[in-house]
Parts: C-alpha cells; sequence; structure tokens
C-alpha cells in the first residue's frame, strides 16, 4: 500500500516500552522530561515530572527546529544534523534524531550535566529504535483498530464541531 | 502520516494550509481559532515577522473530544507563503495527512498561484508521495474583491485534479469551515 495512506499505529506493548525508556531516561539522567515525537511534529509519548499543558506546542516546535535545522544541513551538504542542543538560564533542551523518522527530546536544568545527557541519549535512542522497528513494521488495518464504524461518527463529530 | 496511539486511545492528524504570500492562510487559521468552541481550540502559536507575516509557521491544535473511544486531535499549520521561504515550506508539509490550498481570486495573483501549486506538487512527489492521491483541498479565497477572477477560469489553471473547491472570504469567515470540514473528512477517510 501507498504509504500516505497508511496510519502509524502504535500498540499498547510498544506504547509501554516507549514510555519506559522514556522514564529511565529521565530517571537515570536526572532531568525534567522526555518526549518522543514524530518528525510531523505529533508527540507520540511523553514522560517527565507533572503535567505540562504546553506539550503539543511544544512538538509542534521542536519538530519544526528539527526540520528547520535538517534544511540547513542539507545547504552545508550535510545529510542531517542528529543532534541539537538548546541551552537556557534554567532550562535547556537536547534533541537527537532516531533513524529517519523519529525525534527524542529531553529537557533538563542545570543540575544536569550535558555529558551525561548526551550519552544516555545515545543509549536510549538504539533502544527506541528498534521498538520503532517494530511499530513501523506491523501491519493492522484502521478498521481493527478503530472499528468500522469510526468514520462516520467522526464525520458526524467534524460536522457538529467545525461551524461559525 | 496520521498518528494512532493504541495505548493512549488518540488519533493526531497534520493538516497544512498552503499558497502563495498574502493569500489568506493565517487568516483562515485566525477565523477558525476565534470561532471553534473554547473545548476544541488550543492556543494559536504564530512564528511571524515584526509585520505581521508568517515566518515560521502558524499552528493551532484542534481537539475533537472522544470519538468512538479516541481521542482525536486535529493540528492545523500554515507556511510562510513569500517565495524566499521555499526551504521552510518544505519542513512545514513534512509529515502532513492532508493540504488545503488557498488560492488568491485576485487576477493579478494567478501567475504566483500556479506557481505555488506547482511548487506544493514538487514537494509532496519529492516526500515520495504520490501527488494525484494526497488529499488535497482547494480554496479561493478573496472572492469579495473587484479583480477577482471567475470561479470557472480559476478552475481551468488551478484544479485540473479536480479537488473539492470552496469559495471564500477568510476574513469574513465565509467557506472557512465548509473548506475545514472537507479536509477533514478527506484525511479521516484515508487514515
Amino acid at each position: 500500500m501507498d504509504p500516505q495512506l497508511t496510519s502509524l499505529i502504535v500498540p499498547a506493548e510498544e506504547a509501554a516500552q516507549i514510555e519506559e525508556c522514556l522514564s529511565h531516561l529521565v530517571e537515570d539522567t536526572g532531568g525534567n522530561y522526555a518526549l518522543l515525537l514524530d518528525k510531523s511534529g505529533q508527540v507520540i509519548v511523553s514522560q517527565g515530572d507533572g503535567i505540562r499543558q504546553d506539550i503539543t506546542a511544544l512538538g509542534a516546535l521542536i519538530a519544526g527546529t528539527f526540520a528547520s535545522s535538517r534544511e540547513v544541513a542539507k545547504l552545508l551538504r550535510e545529510k542531517d544534523f542528529r543532534m541539537l542542543f538548546q541551552q537556557g538560564v534554567r532550562e535547556n533542551i537536547f534533541i537527537a534524531l532516531i533513524e529517519e523518522q523519529w525525534i527524542l527530546c529531553v529537557i533538563f536544568n542545570k543540575g544536569t550535566h550535558i555529558g551525561l545527557v548526551k550519552v544516555l541519549t545515545k543509549k536510549a535512542t538504539d533502544e527506541l529504535a528498534a521498538v520503532l522497528e517494530r511499530v513501523r513494521q506491523q501491519h493492522k488495518s484502521r478498521d481493527e483498530v478503530l472499528g468500522s464504524s469510526f468514520r462516520t461518527s467522526m464525520e458526524d463529530t467534524i460536522d457538529l464541531l467545525f461551524k461559525d | 502520516m496520521a498518528l494512532i496511539n493504541v495505548a493512549a486511545r488518540e488519533i493526531h492528524c497534520k493538516i497544512v494550509y498552503y499558497g502563495p504570500g498574502m493569500c489568506g492562510k493565517t487568516t483562515n487559521l485566525q477565523y477558525i481559532h476565534e470561532s471553534v468552541s473554547p473545548d476544541v481550540k488550543g492556543d494559536l502559536l504564530s512564528i511571524a515577522t515584526e509585520t505581521e507575516r508568517t515566518l515560521f509557521f502558524d499552528f493551532l491544535p484542534l481537539d475533537l473530544g472522544k470519538v468512538r473511544g479516541f481521542q482525536t486531535r486535529f493540528h492545523l499549520y500554515t507556511v510562510p507563503g513569500q517565495v524566499l521561504y521555499e526551504r521552510t515550506r518544505v519542513a512545514v508539509l513534512n509529515g502532513s495527512d492532508g493540504v488545503v490550498f488557498v488560492a488568491d481570486s485576485q487576477k493579478e495573483k494567478l501567475e504566483e498561484n500556479i506557481k505555488s501549486l506547482k511548487e506544493l506538487a514538487m514537494n509532496i512527489t519529492r516526500q515520495n508521495k504520490k501527488f494525484q492521491e494526497f488529499p488535497i483541498v482547494l480554496q479561493y479565497n478573496k472572492r469579495d474583491m473587484p479583480n477577482a477572477l471567475p470561479v470557472a477560469v480559476m478552475d481551468r489553471y488551478l484544479n485540473g485534479m479536480n479537488w473539492t473547491r470552496h469559495e471564500a472570504i477568510a476574513t469574513t469567515g465565509v467557506g472557512v469551515f465548509d473548506t475545514l470540514k472537507s479536509i477533514s473528512r478527506l484525511v479521516i477517510s484515508k487514515l
């Protein structure tokens, strides 16, 4: 099937493994938050202290930063930049590319050393790459996951909510 | 590529508003943001220049609530329209599930519309997607302008693929939600 017509379906088992991996990463680095995004900016899993209200916007912006850096890389005749580091006064963000499709992001404060984040993120990207490859390989149909009447219900919801 | 998270029971879809500079992409998002129920919308995020031209993108998350047990979210983006930002458009288009092509109906803008649509086709093809099969909805915006081209003329130059198209005046909201409904339905049908 044409890849554009398939959705990415993350099964419960793989989602749990990703959560566990991100929890370890936050715990072991002493970071505040870890996010796994797909390159379109959608947050797949997030782990960390408390609930962030801004997580959706954060995902969109981080993916934007990465996509933009990839275009810069191309102009420099690099394939892509595989890691990005943004340093703030209180908090820092370390971003790493997993395969060509995913982005792992760790938010941490000045109590954590960047070297540790780099090493442990590398370890996590290897683990996540294996899990995400399994996600990519599995072929479940939409109806199997969502049920056959999903589309009709969705259309009704769209009509109900999208109006002046 | 839409994302279905079975454990969290969430579905995310990305819709991008594309088109030449000043055609009204941001205005579409602003109107949607002003008009939809507060339960549905998130914050409208704009990365713009000091003169309010889009520099990177605008972003509006819409949460449709639970549909058959799945929390469903549409993420709307606009690209910067100015010719200069071609590579930025490529970046924003990445991973989109559907595109609204907003065309400016003014006759002086026809050539820009055609160029922008060609660029869209090229960018989608470069992402290894088939342009002919990609979910696209057309919007002919600024229908209230005195120099607006007849719809039939715009169809001839822009709608060779026979996409669903809507006439719109985004500043007052005419056609904005019809366009959003069309592209949402199209994206859902391809999940």
